[in-house]
């Protein structure tokens, strides 16, 4: 199956603003280079945390999304959906050299999906 | 005016951090101890094969000789595990399947490594002390080239 890496993310606009600012969306900035050449260190994005809370809301390969590490609690981790199995979501780095993902710790289940990334900030 | 105001909220409530990498900072890893450790291998082990013997009857020779000897004997042998764990630390880390790509012969490279570090702490053998530093040059060399950039080989001796 081909990979469906994410080659582009928008700027937030005037409704990420506002949906920002009526807790819709929040804040993460990213740490690590794991995310070139999309996402550099110190860069803020925007997440939807209730994107994968809908039933209809099935995360799609190549969606970039907010994580739980499985074995680090409170890690919180950005990659992107590479497949998916019946275990779970397999998350990759789009600089794999430099990525630790789900080739070291499996793949993820829905739960630990924290919110998708809808664009950077600002 | 805007873009001042999101300055100033970026500034004033920094985010939450994601993390890109989940293994502590970036940038962590650097073959360097390996090599730090190799060089004090064949360092110590050069001494010991220099080392004169005392004269025979010399009982004050004779202390400081193996004095002398258990000191760079122990040092080898810590040095030695030191670059054993520094290399296997970057070999299991480190390195990715995306890596075994760009250098096949990466495995072989790294169980050799390992198993020099072994010869090193139980021989006194200067052919393998300095073919440990060959194999760790060789390592410095795929790190780096693994990240695109050119860092040269130096020793400190």
């Amino acid at each position: 199956m081909p990979l469906i890496k994410p080659t582009r993310l928008r700027s937030s606009r005037p409704r990420d603003w506002l949906l920002f600012l009526v807790c819709r969306r929040r804040r993460f900035r990213v740490t690590g280079r794991s995310m070139l050449p999309l996402l550099f260190p110190g860069q803020e994005v925007l997440v939807d945390p209730t994107a994968y809370r809908r039933p209809t809301g099935a995360p799609r390969l190549g969606d970039l999304v907010i994580a739980y590490h499985p074995y680090r609690p409170g890690l919180r981790l950005i990659k992107y959906v590479a497949w998916h199995t019946e275990a779970g979501y397999f998350l990759q780095g789009l600089n794999p050299a430099e990525s630790s993902d789900s080739r070291e710790f499996g793949p993820v289940t829905r739960e630990h999906l924290l919110g998708q990334v809808v664009c950077r900030f600002p | 005016m805007l873009n001042h105001a999101i300055a100033t909220l970026q500034a004033w409530f920094p985010a939450p951090a994601v993390e890109a990498h989940c293994d502590g900072p970036c940038g962590v890893y650097d073959p360097s101890s390996a090599r730090i450790a190799a060089e004090a291998v064949l360092s110590m082990t050069k001494k010991i094969v220099d080392l004169d013997l005392p004269a025979a009857g010399d009982k004050g020779g004779q202390i400081a000789y193996h004095n002398t000897l258990s000191r760079y004997i122990a040092i080898k042998e810590e040095q030695a595990q030191i670059a054993k764990d520094e290399v296997l630390i970057l070999w299991t880390d480190y390195f990715k399947p995306v890596h075994l790509e760009q250098f096949p012969d990466l495995h072989d490279t790294f169980w050799k490594a390992a198993k020099l570090c072994s010869a090193c702490k139980v021989e006194v053998s200067l052919q393998h002390a300095q073919e440990l530093m060959e194999t760790v040059q060789k390592i410095h060399n795929m790190f780096w080239t693994s990240k695109s950039r050119d860092i040269p080989w130096y020793t400190a001796s």
